[in-house]
């Protein structure tokens, strides 16, 4: 200590007092919580373009109905069941055939169990004209749990017969289409 | 808020030319010599640190004000952008000594050498990724998020070298130094490129565009593996001393004194490199993929797939899309590359004006005004500051140094540095950004040097 210069000169003494004693003020370092972010993430769904001949049965005739099944392994995963906390799903789908449609879609979980339904009813388009339908089913509260315990979606577009229809053809004139994306409302905290 | 103080990391305007600090050497080694020689007290004369980050201070987040902390730190990510960064930077010198040889009659050449350890970890801040963190895709359709600005590097290494420095004339001085570098562990993710877009889509509502392009390099790091800790503490301290991936670097310096009065000098430091090619893992993504969505295939329409099998197809392409490749290429990388330079005006020599009985006088310059240069290289810019300096000898013992200091950011920056010796045993103390020390938490930078040094003065001395 004795040699050491650092005691011996008051303003070096300042100078190391002066970083000792700087403060922090006015701040409450307590208030740090985990810090919460909520991002909305648009995300592709399922499409696809239909012509007459996909409702008709190799003979040429009208079928009641077709499907498809989807297996959603995504709606399963941890991170949609730990953080998903609204889902939208949206649909266009445009119609220039002049037949009616109800696409309807079924959510079961991997036990078969139905969990979900809703249905777009389809205007037939006489005139061939492009006759766009748009349906946003929204997921929350029960409807958002029944999405996540969800793991195929069944797709039944069922052709429904009425006044100013007409009956499907190989020739017959129109498509029809569906594009969809979902939305996604996420929270996950840090 | 919004009181912007810059990072300095590895700016040393306080020391760069206080030539009674024998470690100044170290930023210049061409600069003036006034002593025989010193050797620096093991572990202590030399322990540097600096932290800082720009855009925002922690008083910003801290403050005692009342607001929702979330959205206290949303204000600060989206006042921040690609161009602010974060930075701490160490050193701890283990050893440094220097010495003054005579070559002929009047000529002298002055060695110095020493080992220090360093630590640097250096991150731009990722803004598109915050971005979409925050907000997701949804009101950013179009937006093209740059995942080139994912940009971190971190290293721990330690530096052995030797320099020598040599008084040419009365006006040159000049000097070299060699370095050996021996990284102890290194990760960095520099060379990023790609983006993530959404757009509206043809066949669907929506076209992701995922155009990935990312790397990190890293060596070293398998100590972490090691489930034994003192077996990973005996790997670590064997590439202390030259058991790492080396490399080799100098630094180059000179003084100009054209008169007595003013001098002119300047140094680049770190003009070097390091192989890394022990212990390397490397880890790439690279690929590149638009994708449209699940498209509902009705078995009768095709009877050979469904939508499940495409579902599985669209599962692969996306597990393939993020896939990541391990390869353990050797690597080189160029250390960051400093310079310093200064203009100064020596002024006012003490004279005893009577009695000379118990003489005091000091044949040399009291007072020094000037003006220093630091720009050094970042992997996207130039890092720079200007500092007006003013130094000051009080006695033979006692000097002091202020700096006030610019850069892009900052205009607030006074800095003091003060060297003391009493006898041969001298201390150093020196830390910039004072008037944040009011409050630091409204600081967003911290840098601190300090030493203990054993000088063999000139015998004029």
């Amino acid at each position: 200590m004795k040699n050491c210069p650092f005691f011996k000169n008051p303003l070096a003494l300042i100078i190391v007092l002066g970083v000792c004693f700087s403060c922090i003020k006015d701040t409450d370092f307590d208030q740090a919580t985990p810090i919460t972010l909520t991002p909305i993430m648009d995300v592709n769904f399922m499409e696809f373009q239909e012509t007459s001949s996909s409702f008709l049965d190799a003979s040429g005739t009208e079928m009641p109905f077709i499907s498809d099944l989807i297996v959603l392994e995504v709606l399963s995963s941890d991170f949609i069941h730990d953080h998903l906390t609204k889902a939208e799903l949206v649909f266009e789908v445009t119609n220039s055939l002049n037949k009616a449609f109800q696409i309807k879609m079924d959510f079961y979980d991997p036990e078969d169990i139905l969990q979900h339904s809703f249905s777009i009813d389809i205007d037939n388009s006489p005139s061939h004209i492009p006759l766009v339908t748009e349906h946003t089913e929204v997921f929350e509260a029960m409807s958002l749990q029944a999405l996540k315990t969800s793991f195929k979606l069944e797709i039944t577009i069922t052709l429904v017969s009425n006044a100013t229809g007409s009956v499907l053809t190989p020739d017959s004139e129109g498509n029809l289409d569906l594009i969809s994306n979902g939305i996604l409302y996420l929270e996950y905290t840090q | 808020m919004g009181v912007f103080v810059s990072l300095h990391a590895q700016n040393k305007q306080l020391l760069y030319g206080f030539k009674d600090v024998p470690q100044q050497i170290l930023l210049n080694p061409g600069a003036q010599v006034d002593h025989r020689g010193y050797i620096g007290v093991p572990l202590l004369s030399h322990i540097h640190f600096n932290a800082g980050i720009t855009g925002f201070s922690a008083f910003d987040v801290f403050a005692d004000d009342g607001k929702d902390f979330n959205q206290k730190i949303r204000d600060v990510v989206y006042k921040m952008d690609a161009k602010d960064f974060f930075g701490f930077n160490q050193q701890l010198e283990f050893f440094s000594a220097g010495l003054s040889l005579q070559t002929s009659l009047d000529k002298f050449v002055y060695i110095s050498f020493g080992m220090y350890q360093e630590s640097d970890l250096f991150s731009y801040f990722p803004e598109d990724l915050a971005i979409l963190a925050y907000e997701g895709n949804h009101n950013n359709l179009n937006r093209r998020f740059d995942l080139g600005q994912l940009n971190v590097s971190a290293e721990v290494l330690s530096v052995f070298h030797l320099g020598i420095n040599k008084k040419i004339n009365s006006k040159w001085t000049v000097g070299l130094r060699g370095k050996i570098y021996s990284s102890i562990a290194q990760a960095s993710s520099t060379e990023n490129n790609g983006s993530f877009r959404t757009v509206q889509g043809a066949d669907n509502s929506l076209n992701h565009i995922f155009d990935l392009d990312i790397k990190l390099q890293t060596s070293g790091l398998s100590f972490l593996e090691e489930p034994n800790a003192n077996e990973g503490l005996a790997i670590l301290k064997k590439r202390l001393l030259f058991g790492g991936n080396l490399g080799l670097g100098i630094d180059l310096g000179f003084t100009y004194q054209p008169s007595p009065e003013w001098t002119v000098d300047a140094s680049l430091q770190d003009i070097g490199f390091i192989n890394y090619s022990k212990d390397v893992k490397n880890y790439i993504l690279d690929d590149y993929l638009e994708y449209d969505g699940i498209q509902a295939l009705f078995p009768e329409v095709v009877t050979d797939q469904t939508a499940q099998d495409y579902w599985d197809e669209v599962s692969t392409v996306f597990d393939e899309l993020f896939e990541i490749d391990s390869t353990t290429t050797a690597y080189t990388k160029w250390r960051p590359i400093k310079l310093n330079s200064s203009v100064s005006y020596n002024f006012g020599k003490k004279t005893d004006q009577e009695c000379n009985c118990l003489d005091k006088s000091d044949p040399t310059f009291q007072n020094r005004v000037g003006a220093h240069l630091f720009a050094m290289k970042r992997p996207n810019h130039l890092q720079w500051a200007l500092s007006a300096f003013y130094y000051r000898k009080f006695f033979k013992g006692l000097q002091f140094k202020t700096t006030y200091t610019v850069d892009a950011y900052s205009f607030t920056n006074v800095g003091l540095g003060m060297s003391a010796a009493v006898g041969a045993v001298q201390f150093y103390i020196m830390a910039d950004n004072l008037l944040d020390y009011q409050n630091l938490a409204k600081s967003q930078s911290v840098s601190l040097q300090l030493g203990f040094n054993y000088i063999f003065k000139n015998n004029e001395n």
